[in-house]
């Protein structure tokens, strides 16, 4: 199945097609950026993957779509993995391995720029 | 031996606990190295030799497994060196399970059992994480460097629950309860080297509350502290008596996060009971008090200033030391009774994952020098005294 673009030129969220989420809003996908909520509806557990925190393209998900400051998310994610409270996302070195990741991973979740389109992955629209 | 047992037990119940597991990343790997040089002058807050030194070395490394969807074995292994500051060496961070036992869009709440890592003040779970604390030197009057150990976390069990919705924002509620070992090291630097006796935590439980409204860029927090320690008289030649310490702590906290200015600033209350000790028949309640105010500015995504300014002392009714000194027969100088601290200092990333971090400390007494219960004024001479840090640091 090919995933369906919402918008071509900016950043569009991604997700695994075993994921029956079509639309999420802001404070959804902070939570789940934020690993406060770790499974879908369905109880399916979230895998979540970033790029480089300076990555621009990571900047642009952060302050575009989220609406919240890179560092912000980076604190979170280091509190949790250096206390042994939780875990962070996995950060992939490009746009396009992050394509293949979400397309192999069930559950899978992840942000690009531009279409995202490949074969089992879906574009979600994130509303708010 | 306890640890193990905790973890043991806890495994034997696994498969009632857990669903089944499904994604991939079941392992996770992360660690730091950060060297440094520290130059401290007119104290002992390193070495009992002012001047520079290499006593500045933090090594760790982490693991998470999750062998089922909701249940994770990790663990944290450090290598600390900070001179006198706290005991050098190796030592296990934390080694927990963690059972998820309720997630959804709105909560999620975990439990944490074996060896935990405290979660209770603004950087508690990040005191010695050189990359994702504010500065080199943390303010001493909330993260006592010689309390490390036993202010880290403990052997027990916590648990985290979380809620979170577009009308109340993220609320967050931690509760612990667990001991932690305090070795002969470890000892020496609260004790020291002249207390020969064993000293224990008999019980120590925490709990906080955070609350950060919807995308609001402020969070606010409160924790409370109980715990009591009993030492026991070495066998031989011992300074010291057996004796109490009962321990009451509170903090309130609040931290905004902008996209250039970070400001953040910690107040804390201290009952400090000890019964004993010093004499049989002694007995005395100190009520310490501390707060600084620490402002960050990121002048871009590499360069980040600070600015901090803490006041601490001992205690309240006693805030220039004058009774500690008069107590003393004036062989404690009053300023044994207060620290302040009034720091600046910058980090700049040189690329992703590898960082440099300098600062420059002003202080004004030594209520926080290592071992508070027997000043050493023949060093600590001087009411004013200065250090700067600069620590190179890399993480993966």
């Amino acid at each position: 199945m090919l995933g369906i673009s919402q918008n071509a030129f900016g950043i569009n969220v991604i997700v695994n097609s075993s994921v029956t989420v079509h639309t999420i809003s802001r404070s959804e996908l902070w939570r789940v950026y934020a690993m406060r909520t770790t499974v879908w509806p369905d109880k399916q557990p979230i895998v979540v993957y970033v790029l480089s925190t300076k990555s621009p393209t990571n900047q642009q998900f952060c302050k575009e779509v989220m609406k919240i400051f890179p560092y912000q998310l980076e604190r979170i994610w280091n509190k949790l993995t250096f206390s042994g409270m939780g875990v962070a996302p996995i950060v992939v070195s490009s746009e396009q391995k992050m394509l293949e990741a979400v397309a192999k991973t069930p559950g899978a979740i992840g942000y690009v720029q531009g279409s995202g389109a490949m074969k089992n992955v879906n574009t979600i629209k994130v509303e708010g | 031996m306890r640890l193990t047992f905790i973890l043991l037990f806890v495994l034997s119940f696994l498969p009632t606990v857990g669903y089944s597991k499904s994604g991939s990343s079941d392992w996770q790997w992360h660690g730091f190295v950060a060297q440094g040089l520290i130059d401290v002058n007119h104290s002992n807050f390193v070495d009992n030799n002012s001047g520079l030194s290499p006593k500045l070395t933090e090594l760790g490394i982490n693991s998470s497994y999750n062998f089922l969807s909701n249940v994770r074995v990790a663990g944290q292994l450090v290598y600390l060196n900070g001179g006198r500051r706290y005991a050098e060496g190796v030592r296990l961070d934390y080694l927990l399970l963690d059972w998820g036992i309720f997630n959804d869009a709105n909560w999620q709440v975990n439990m944490y059992l074996g060896r935990f890592k405290n979660n209770h003040w603004l950087y508690s779970n990040t005191r010695d994480i050189p990359f994702a604390r504010p500065s080199i030197i943390l303010p001493q009057s909330i993260y006592y460097d010689g309390f490390r150990d036993i202010a880290m976390g403990g052997d027990g069990g916590a648990l985290r629950i979380n809620y979170s919705d577009d009308k109340l924002g993220e609320i967050d509620f931690n509760f612990s309860s667990g001991v932690s070992s305090i070795n002969k090291k470890a000892k020496q630097v609260i004790l020291s080297e002249y207390a020969t006796g064993d000293i224990k935590q008999s019980f120590d439980n925490q709990a906080s509350l955070y609350w950060r409204p919807n995308f609001s860029a402020w969070r606010f927090g409160l924790s409370m502290l109980d715990s009591n320690f009993d030492y026991q008289r070495g066998a031989g030649a011992d300074l010291f008596y057996d004796g109490v310490f009962a321990f009451q702590y509170y903090t309130m906290n609040a931290i905004y996060e902008g996209e250039r200015w970070e400001l953040s600033s910690e107040i804390h209350h201290q009952h400090f009971k000890t019964s004993g000790f010093y004499q049989s028949s002694y007995v005395k309640t100190n009520i310490g008090q501390g707060a600084y105010v620490q402002a960050r500015y990121k002048y871009n995504n590499d360069l980040t200033l600070l600015m901090r300014a803490e006041k601490f002392y001992l205690d309240r009714a006693d805030k220039n030391g004058s009774k500690l000194n008069a107590a003393s027969g004036g062989k404690i100088p009053r300023y044994f009774g207060f620290q302040n601290d009034l720091t600046v200092g910058f980090s700049y990333d040189i690329q992703d994952h590898l960082r440099v971090q300098f600062e420059q400390h002003w202080v004004q007494g030594t209520g926080r020098l290592s071992p508070t219960v027997l000043p050493n004024p023949q060093i600590n001479n001087r009411e004013y005294w200065q250090m700067w840090a600069v620590q190179l640091m890399y993480w993966f």
